[in-house]
């Protein structure tokens, strides 16, 4: 139940995909094989990857945040408020940010946790108004001036490499072994493979909910630190175009949206995929709406395949759905269907 | 913030109430089997939709607003506050159809998207009259819709992920067709419509479409076996497949009905702005849940309201139009609308566990065993 899933990976067609395709964009056009915009791709690539993670550990509970985006909006403004009106020394500035995120996190974690209503229609609440405090605080009007150690992290490169990535891959690699290795990351994903066996074995749904949710918003912190750096200023509409993108990389890497399982590394293969594909469509001069529906379709089609190899699993005889709701029986993937997701559980 | 006072309000005035318009807790009922008359008792004496406490708080924050600024229930106030709640009402109904359903249909927007796109491609490039345009669009509107639900039915998947990746396909696909085209909407009987008057200064049009729209809702749910049937399984999918109802079909049918709700909320958006493309409906998402959560539609499915849904727009719109006449800077509005969401379902929730607690045998649900031994 507390397998990290790593073997099998499910991403290794995506990657395959990609990496052809590159080879076969990079050998056609000018531009997309050249070193500066192989950077590019994978600067956004290490920031998608966070806001993936971001998701991914509430997922792992079972759970599900829409709060990615306003934890980040709200971080990036009190930032830039702090650093730019009111004179803090940048890291202090990047501290309050981060510790406010995780703070939002709490509060979402204990509010799902307490009331027992679903993660979805609360952080659709405190999602909209942490990020439309953000918006109140500045009238709209971002922050020119942000700490130069920011933006010369996020602009910075050695060879084609970002130091983002960098940050990216800490970030995913502490994911990966909080979730191996510590007592709350192993009780996350053991309510989330099977609530009333974790209960049964002692372990606190409560706290496993608020652990999860506070590490998300601290994630969104570090995800609207990175963003802050590439765009050169904090402005409050950071993370209104997050939510496809939060569950586009943790779905196409491989992490069950039914809880228990994460595939970080995976997420990580599906932010450099989603952002070469956003990338070739930029280069092939397709219009970058296509981006956004690419994503969506993205979903759909793994998705898709997900609950086909579901399906194929189980007439294996080894069944993929171990979750105890049996309420719909004939739902794979997802959130045991339409039921139980909306509302209490 | 103006938000936080509506929990304990909301609370203390929805605990007394037995509204008969409101039919709650079908969830009590084993199956689809009980006559209506029987479930109607069951329902007034559970108490359900808190149809009385929105009432109170409309009349209380009408006054608050009217004192603390006269402008407020100015005709010219008054217009714009039903001009915007009629088109929240109509975007509650779109939602609570699937949410009555014990599913969400995020996907509004991206519907929307597509149909204003098309409305304002017939309406000012091919120039199609305004009846061949509304057919066009509302039937794009359902079959968007019902495309979404096939793949739900086809694959078992949630709704909630099936939708959110068919509203970044619809609206990014929109955007993509259309390349940001703005389309004046040129019709003028539409735009009398959408910003003339009825009766007096006051009252815009739209709100006997709204009306329209939720008599028709009422009757759904209140006279036909439609009604009845999507209720069943929202409370029960399995109880209600066992009494031999035809699950899919009737979730194709609350699809196809959301696809036309969305559409005719599209249509109405486009009847009062200059220009429309494909960016309208983009902010959706959270208006359509406040309307349904504030009308004390309950998430879990198997109950609704269309009284409450047409009351919560209205407070809603009348609480936005309130905090600007009182010169909260329009910037937090969007905050105002989180927090607003946020109590309301909060405050819902808290009802719940409360009745729940006095009667635990009436409200067990069938399907949704709670899980052992938490106390909430």
């Amino acid at each position: 139940m507390t397998r990290v899933a790593v073997g099998r990976a499910p991403w290794m067609p995506l990657l395959a995909t990609v990496v052809v395709a590159s080879f076969v964009l990079a050998a056609t056009t000018r531009s997309f094989g050249s070193s500066y915009n192989i950077f590019v791709i994978l600067q956004a690539a290490a920031f998608d990857a966070v806001i993936g993670l971001s998701q991914m550990v509430v997922l792992a509970v079972g759970d599900l945040s829409l709060a990615v985006g306003g934890i980040g909006g709200l971080a990036t403004v009190v930032i830039g408020n702090l650093f730019e009106v009111h004179h803090w020394p940048a890291g202090a500035a990047l501290l309050a940010g981060i510790v406010l995120g995780t703070i939002c996190g709490v509060v979402n974690g204990l509010i799902v946790s307490r009331t027992r209503l679903s993660g979805f229609i609360v952080t659709l609440a405190t999602g909209a108004a942490f990020g439309g405090a953000a918006y109140g605080v500045t009238g709209s009007i971002p922050y020119s001036d942000i700490p130069s150690v920011v933006s010369a992290v996020d602009g910075g490169r050695a060879g084609v490499f970002p130091y983002l990535l960098l940050i990216a891959l800490v970030a995913t690699a502490l994911v990966l072994l909080g979730f191996r290795w510590l007592q709350d990351g192993r009780s996350i994903l053991a309510v989330g493979g099977n609530r009333e066996a974790a209960l049964l074995s002692g372990i606190s749904r409560q706290r496993a909910e608020v652990v999860s949710h506070a590490a998300s918003g601290f994630l969104a912190a570090i995800a609207a630190i990175m963003y802050m750096g590439i765009l050169g200023s904090a402005t409050p509409a950071t993370g209104t175009d997050w939510l496809i993108i939060s569950f586009a990389v943790p779905i196409i890497g491989g992490t069950a949206l039914t809880g228990g399982e994460v595939s970080a590394v995976g997420g990580v293969v599906a932010a450099i995929a989603l952002s070469a594909i956003n990338d070739a469509l930029i280069v092939l001069n397709v219009n970058t709406n296509a981006v956004t529906m690419a994503e969506g379709l993205m979903v759909l089609v793994v998705v898709l395949a997900g609950h086909f190899g579901g399906l194929r699993r189980r007439r294996d005889g080894r069944p993929s759905d171990q979750r105890s709701d049996a309420g719909a029986p004939s739902r794979a993937v997802g959130f045991s269907g339409g039921s139980g997701l909306a509302g209490e559980r | 913030m103006r938000g936080h006072e509506v929990v304990p309000d909301e609370d203390e005035a929805v605990v007394g109430d037995s509204s008969v318009v409101a039919r709650g807790e079908t969830g009590e009922v084993p199956g689809i089997g009980l006559r209506a008359s029987s479930r109607a008792v069951l329902a007034l004496l559970s108490g359900s939709g808190p149809v009385v406490g929105l009432t109170v708080l409309i009349i209380v924050s009408w006054t608050i607003f009217s004192v603390a600024g006269p402008a407020f229930i100015g005709s010219f106030n008054l217009y714009g506050i039903g001009q915007l709640a009629a088109l929240d009402a109509v975007l509650g109904m779109a939602q609570v159809l699937l949410v009555a359903m014990a599913r969400m249909n995020l996907a509004i927007g991206g519907v929307a998207a597509i149909c204003v796109s098309l409305l304002g491609f017939l309406l000012s490039s091919v120039h199609v009259p305004l009846l061949v345009a509304l057919v066009a669009v509302i039937g794009t509107g359902i079959i968007a819709t019902v495309l979404i639900g096939v793949v739900e039915l086809k694959t078992g998947l949630s709704s909630f992920i099936v939708t959110l990746a068919f509203l970044s396909v619809y609206s990014g696909g929109a955007l993509l067709v259309t390349d940001h085209a703005n389309y004046q909407i040129t019709s003028s009987l539409l735009n009398s419509v959408g910003s003339g008057t009825l009766f007096s200064n006051a009252i815009c049009p739209l709100i006997a479409v709204t009306l329209v729209c939720a008599g028709a809702l009422w009757i759904i749910y209140n006279r036909t076996s439609l009604g009845w049937k999507m209720l069943a399984v929202g409370a029960s999918e399995r109880a209600a497949r066992a009494s031999g109802v035809n699950v899919s079909r009737i979730l194709l049918a609350a699809y196809a009905l959301s696809g036309l709700f969305a559409a005719i909320a599209a249509v109405m958006e486009a009847s009062y702005e200059l220009n429309v493309n494909a960016s309208l409906g983009q902010n959706w998402l959270l208006p359509s849940f406040i309307a349904v959560v504030l009308g004390g539609v309950a998430l879990t499915g198997g109950e609704v309201t269309v009284v409450g849904l047409l009351l919560a727009a209205l407070f809603y719109d009348s609480l936005q139009s309130g905090l600007t006449i009182l010169n909260v800077p329009s910037y937090w509005l969007e905050c105002v609308q989180g927090v607003v969401l946020l109590a309301a379902v909060v405050a819902d929730q808290l009802r719940r566990n409360r009745r729940r607690r006095a009667r635990p045998v009436a409200s067990g649900r069938v399907n949704k065993p709670s899980p052992v031994g938490i106390s909430s």
